[in-house]
């Protein structure tokens, strides 16, 4: 311990820009990882925290096929009164518009509020105050137009007992008016205090859902058993209805949200690979510059394995504080990493909580679980490097390590057999849907470039020469005569850049591919001339219907040719969520136009959808087909009100819009199992020579401030579903731009390590007559070699990887196929940019270069 | 012609908590062709000397002219680009550069002064013909031995026709069999091309090759030695 402070710790804190820029390089790639914990947790937890505290005490949930079950079955269900409180309800979002057209989510639960409270907690202001009368209750269900909301909710937006507020249900507009206020407690704890109250009957008609029951809450009494409940509640159930514990619906969405989650912590531990390079560099920058003293330690008599362990506690020493402060830049980074998805698992999964969850000992766990046995093992190499130096090896101080790199034949195989291996490992199956092996593949892949990376420095080093002499003078053939004398020591730190590249570039690949195919089916898909849906339905998961008299006003428009209403809705299939869709398929066949995968020919697809028409027959999306194993022919069994039924596939279509799988019916089919359904959104197509604008425009007159709906025209959401693209994509280039800001820590740290190894060398250079600006380009000429040669190397692996990404991790997480696409713009920039990012990482340590004293080194002779 | 001219010349070090005086008025002069051996035991002020020469510092007092220059009046570009020009170094340990070849090392002082490559390794070739590696031209210097590396880099030293040659213990580190071949490729430039050489030793069959020896002691010149002819 004591030889440690002597002689590593006083030497760290002398050193302090190098162990600071270590310090930083690990947090941040200990930041990242946490950070994508802590967004992952924040889209599950989020979801799950809102599923409790609605809950309370609710034990078991009775639910019907995805759209709830017929108020007609409660009557059926009477007996579980004998197994405890039973309440039946009815749940949705809806927006509440302020006078400044501003507006906010409400989740509200409309209950029989009466029976309702023996679930759930909540207290009226009114009660804590002790001046409640039951009469507030009462008008509560006498008034239709009444809402209780929570204190927090009221006080934010100034409302109080008795006044009136705008509230936007599905499509309509109505004025409504506080008849309590919920303290903040309880279910009012849910969401922020977005959370409010209705009576059931009134929350049925503002959903539009007369005479239809989302769920049955059930609270078991004490003494009741729940698995054995819920045993017999299963048999005893009507056809069609289901019970399941309300943590079910957590566990579904985790489930869902699973590949997406994957990918990104996949991703999060780049940062972090690359991160670790630096402890590998700072630990061989202090083995090379102090090997004369551990020469002198080891003459007194410190052992091999003191030495090692002197080393091993720098890179612990090193981590240690890293691992903390990524701790704490994690959490903040997670505020950022959460905006940045957002808009993809509101858009295409769920509504989520916006704020990270709190630190846990789970985190504390892993950034040290992680990152200290990792930053040991970077430190291993140099480490032992140093426990090697001998004595009188190190006294006579120009005992250096094999800088040469030799060519051999193992050199080049090593590489060629990881390629293989990663190619044997792409055909392979996912486990469940993570397509594990996709990510070994591509793992190995990054295994056989770093191998090869000697190999391509001395080629190119051997290649260059006349070129760089010719264009950069002596600068640059001293520049590529130094990288050829360092190839071993310079290959770790071009390899971890070139891997750091070779990510972007596979990313930038794999997106350019999705968004050229995502807009090719933009093309050919979106056939419609205009698309409506409630204004409240932010995302497909927001049950909120088109009324009646919406449908009927756009009906009656001169230049509406035809509309088809699209319905859907969550149904559980198997142990996740899909979507349910129910379509005319009469106007799609007329109007519309879907992409099929399956069957290929035009005529064959337009027949597989007449005979869908009115019959059991479905089509199924790309990705539900690919996750689920269905082919043409095969059959799907979906929980309908009438019990499972069992469908045909006759169609695959692709699609691009979500990874849950969609299952489509036609209309006639659906009402048939969940009888007539308002439409959740509707595709209109106009008369020829009709102009969207302006019937839009026409349209959403006509519909006046009543109702509120949000109309695209084809154009519109062309851009619409781009911008989704967009944004889903934008965390992976957040999370590529720290691994590749790291990296670039790597060269400039690499860069002076190489410099501090060369001192005697730059010195003499100097004393024979080059100047300072000479040795800072050629130095600079260093630093933009090895950003060029690891940009190049990047470029080969990451087109590589992104077949990897596309053709095996793609298709097996989400179930899509990707048209391989070269975004060659994209790829020219970020190389000129990675060019000048590394020249720019030489300025430092060619400014020490230059520094060196030339007198001093060979007074030291 | 005056080549080197050292006016009480004094070298005081203050990086420590008390200074050093390592060199403590110094008066030395060197007409073209001269061949002078500086001699003395450790500590006694020799290397700082020969770095003052050499140009790779400058006096803390006295005047220090090279070629009629002052070196107080130069800043450090100056300096530098005197020594690329006007002075050429031979050292113990050789500081041949790895990771270039002979030919490479050999040219590498003009191709610094700007000079292209071909023509400045076309006049490497030559340079290694006249010291006897021709047959080493596109080896590294581990590739070579110790009497070779030191040929290699006395040819660096004077590729760029340098007024002075600075060579500090040349032959330190070589056998005796080398260190005479290295001592006569010397004396022979000294004496052909009228090359003006300032050598620091502690050997006497060294300093035996200069026509001149200086002994150092303290900081200061002890006592001279001219060679009888």
């Amino acid at each position: 311990m004591r030889l440690f402070r002597q002689f590593i710790f006083r030497q760290l804190l002398n050193e302090r820009l190098r162990s600071a820029t270590t310090i930083a390089g690990i947090a941040l790639g200990i930041a990242v990882v946490i950070a994508i914990q802590l967004t992952n947790a924040s889209s599950v937890r989020g979801f799950e925290a809102a599923i409790e505290a609605v809950s309370g005490k609710t034990s078991l949930e009775i639910t019907g096929a995805g759209l709830g079950l017929d108020e007609m079955q409660l009557n059926q269900l009477g007996w579980l009164r004998q197994y405890g409180f039973v309440s039946p309800l009815i749940e949705g979002d809806a927006q509440v518009r302020f006078a400044d057209y501003k507006k906010e989510t409400l989740r509200i639960l409309g209950v029989d509020i009466l029976r309702d409270r023996a679930l759930r907690d909540y207290k009226l202001q009114a009660e804590a105050q002790q001046q409640f009368k039951p009469t507030e209750f009462l008008a509560l269900i006498a008034d239709p137009h009444s809402i209780i909301l929570t204190e927090k909710f009221a006080n934010a937006h100034a409302l109080q007992v008795g006044s009136q507020c705008e509230i936007i249900f599905g499509d309509k507009a109505e004025k409504i008016t506080v008849r309590g206020l919920l303290k903040n407690e309880g279910a009012a704890r849910a969401l922020d205090g977005n959370f409010a109250l209705m009576d059931i009957a009134a929350a049925q008609w503002a959903f539009n859902r007369l005479g239809r029951i989302d769920r049955v809450d059930v609270r078991l009494r004490d003494t009741v058993n729940i698995d054995e409940a819920e045993k017999i509640i299963r048999q005893k159930l009507p056809q069609g209805l289901h019970v399941q514990r309300p943590a079910r619906r957590g566990r579904q969405v985790e489930k869902m949200l699973a590949a997406f989650h994957f990918n990104l912590t996949a991703l999060s531990y780049i940062a972090l690979l690359v991160g670790l390079f630096l402890i590998y560099n700072t630990v061989s920058i202090s083995v090379i510059t102090r090997r004369e003293e551990i020469g002198t330690l080891r003459a007194l008599g410190v052992t091999r394995k003191n030495i090692l362990g002197l080393f091993a506690a720098e890179a612990a020493a090193l981590s240690l504080p890293g691992c903390a402060l990524g701790l704490a830049l994690g959490r903040l980074l997670s505020f950022g990493a959460i905006k940045l998805t957002a808009t993809t698992v509101n858009s295409l999964y769920i509504a989520v909580a916006a704020a990270p969850p709190s630190l846990s000992l789970q985190h504390v766990l892993i950034a040290f679980g992680i990152g200290l046995p990792l930053s040991l093992l970077a430190a291993t190499m140099p480490a032992l490097e140093a426990s090697r130096v001998s004595p009188t090896a190190a006294m006579r101080s120009n005992d250096r390590l094999e800088s040469r790199f030799r060519l051999h034949k193992i050199s080049f195989i090593a590489p060629l057999i990881f390629l293989a291996l990663a190619w044997v490992l792409a055909q392979l199956k996912p486990v469940g849907s993570l397509p594990l092996f996709g990510y070994a593949a591509a793992l190995f892949i990054v295994v056989g470039a770093a191998l090869i990376v000697p190999v391509v420095l001395f080629v190119l080093t051997r290649m260059s020469k006349k070129l760089l002499t010719r264009i950069f003078k002596i600068e640059g053939q001293l520049a590529n005569a130094n990288l050829a004398g360092a190839i071993p020591r310079l290959s770790i730190s071009v390899a971890a850049l070139a891997i750091s590249l070779s990510m972007m570039v596979a990313i930038a690949v794999m997106i350019g591919s999705f968004r050229t195919t995502v807009d090719y089916w933009i093309g050919q898909t979106l056939q419609a001339d205009l698309y409506l849906r409630p204004a409240t339905r932010a995302n497909i998961t927001v049950d909120a219907s088109v009324s009646p008299e919406v449908q009927s006003i756009i009906a009656r428009h001169p230049a509406v040719a035809a509309i088809d209403r699209f319905r859907n809705f969550d149904l559980p299939y198997e142990d996740s969520l899909i979507t349910l869709g129910a379509g005319d398929f009469e106007v799609l066949l007329n109007y519309g136009h879907l992409q099929f995968k399956q069957p290929r020919n035009n005529e064959q697809a337009r027949a597989a959808m007449r005979a869908a028409i009115g019959t059991n027959n479905v089509l199924v999306s790309e990705s539900f087909a690919i996750k689920r194993n269905k082919n043409i022919g095969d059959e799907v069994k979906l929980n309908t009100p009438k019990g499972e039924a069992s469908f045909r596939v006759t169609g695959i279509y692709y699609d691009y819009s979500s990874d849950r799988g969609i299952v489509v019916l036609d209309r006639g089919t659906f009402a048939k199992y969940w009888g007539e359904q308002l439409p959740t959104s509707l595709t209109i197509y106009l008369r020829e020579g009709a102009s969207h604008d302006q019937t839009r425009t026409e349209i959403l007159t006509a519909l006046g401030d009543k109702y509120q709906v949000l109309i695209y025209t084809n154009a519109a959401l062309r851009q619409e579903v781009l911008r989704i693209f967009d944004s889903t994509f934008a965390i992976t280039y957040g999370l590529e731009v720290i691994a590749i800001f790291v990296a670039i820590l790597g060269v400039a740290s690499t860069l002076l390590t190489l410099i501090l190894e060369r001192s005697k060398e730059i010195a003499m250079l100097r004393l024979i007559g080059t100047d300072k600006k000479q040795i800072r380009k050629m130095v600079v000429i260093e630093a933009a070699l090895i950003g060029g040669v690891s940009q190049s190397i990047g470029l080969v692996v990451g087109i590589l990887l992104s077949l990897v990404l596309i053709y095996v991790i793609n298709v097996q997480s989400f179930g899509w196929t990707i048209q391989f696409h070269l975004p060659v713009l994209f790829l020219v920039q970020s190389s000129i940019l990675i060019l000048l990012a590394t020249a720019l990482s030489g300025i430092y340590p060619a400014a020490r270069a230059a520094k060196l004293s030339a007198t001093e080194q060979v007074a030291e002779e | 012609m005056s080549i080197l001219a050292a006016e009480n010349i004094r070298k005081i070090y203050v990086g420590g908590e008390t200074p050093v005086e390592a060199v403590r008025g110094i008066n030395l002069s060197l007409e073209a062709g001269d061949f002078v051996a500086i001699m003395g035991p450790s500590g006694g002020g020799k290397s700082t000397l020969l770095h003052l020469c050499g140009a790779m510092d400058r006096p803390s007092t006295g005047r220090l002219l090279i070629e009629n220059i002052s070196l107080t009046d130069l800043n450090d570009d100056a300096l530098t680009r005197l020594r690329r020009t006007r002075i050429g170094f031979v050292f113990q340990f050789f500081n041949l550069l790895p990771t270039l070849t002979v030919t490479e090392n050999i040219a590498l002082p003009l191709q610094l002064a700007g000079q292209k490559a071909s023509a400045a390794e076309a006049r490497a070739k030559d340079l290694a013909a006249q010291v006897g590696l021709s047959h080493r031209l596109n080896h590294f210097p581990q590739q070579l031995s110790g009497g070779e590396m030191q040929r290699a880099a006395i040819a660096r030293a004077i590729i760029h026709a340098p007024a002075l040659l600075i060579a500090d213990e040349p032959t330190g580190n070589l056998d005796s069999e080398n260190g005479a071949k290295v001592l006569h490729l010397l004396s022979e430039l000294n004496r052909t091309m009228k090359l003006t050489i300032l050598l620091a030793t502690h050997s006497r069959e060294t300093a035996a090759a200069a026509q001149k020896i200086i002994y150092l002691r303290d900081g200061l010149i002890e006592r001279e030695q001219i060679k009888s002819l």
